[in-house]
């Protein structure tokens, strides 16, 4: 049995949010803090907070997130004001913007990129390369 | 593990359904619908028809309740709407108003 916690906004209540591997949601999901998903979720996500699609979890939906992490599966478009991670074996399919994004080896994204950042040297820019490395600015 | 939590800043409009336990401490309005235990804690607001297992509320529901098992209302507890449920209990201090079906 889940224990009663107290409703206050404390980290830890928030930390807790998450759509277990058994559950589905339909419609519009909005609100502060974290949210982590293992099963099913159609819709729209709107969140102050960041959002962890697990591995084996689907989601279909348009993506408003501090931030983003994928393992699993996501279709739909995907605004991010930090940082976007796309995790091995994950599959994305929309336009990903973020701050800085990053597509592990053996993660799949089909669609475009839209980040800011600058080339390295070697490519033309003027750039400071190192960091740089891991953002793909190319269009699949 | 506690399945399927809807944090305390969590708002979901729409439909719910789950195979799973799930602990409410945000805000859904439209649906829900579990096989098994629901919690809605104080703070959480449910704006829906509930169909579940055992089921606990200690926050606010405005729906209709369908529960294969009991129901209790706990303290602090406001729920408007019909409950259907083989058991019920209502704490001192929980609102009620509704009516209840216990399928005699």
């Amino acid at each position: 049995m889940a224990q009663p916690r107290s409703s206050s906004s404390s980290a830890a209540a928030h930390a807790a949010a998450a759509i277990g591997p058994g559950s589905r949601v339909r419609g519009r999901v909005t609100g502060d803090g974290d949210l982590t998903v293992h099963g099913r979720l159609e819709g729209e996500v709107q969140l102050r907070g960041s959002l962890f699609i697990d591995e084996g979890a689907h989601v279909e939906a348009n993506v408003d997130a501090d931030a983003l992490r994928v393992g699993g599966t996501l279709e739909g478009n995907v605004s991010v004001a930090g940082d976007v991670t796309i995790l091995s074996g994950a599959r994305v399919r929309g336009d990903v913007r973020g701050a800085s994004i990053a597509l592990h080896e053996g993660g799949e994204l089909d669609g475009r990129l839209d980040s800011e950042f600058t080339l390295p040297r070697e490519l033309g820019g003027g750039g400071e390369g190192g960091d740089d490395n891991h953002k793909k600015p190319a269009r699949r | 593990m506690a399945s399927t939590v809807i944090g305390a800043g969590i708002t979901i409009e729409g439909e719910v359904s789950s195979d799973e336990e799930v602990v409410v401490q945000g805000t859904i309005r439209g649906k829900l619908e579990a096989r098994e235990a629901v919690t809605i804690e104080a703070g959480g607001t449910v704006e829906a028809d509930i169909t579940a297992g055992p089921l606990s509320v200690a926050g606010n529901v405005t729906g209709n309740i369908t529960s294969s098992d009991r129901v209790d209302l706990q303290a602090g507890a406001r729920v408007v709407g019909n409950v259907k449920a083989t058991r019920i209990t209502i704490a001192d201090g929980a609102q009620f108003k509704g009516n209840v079906d216990m399928d005699v």
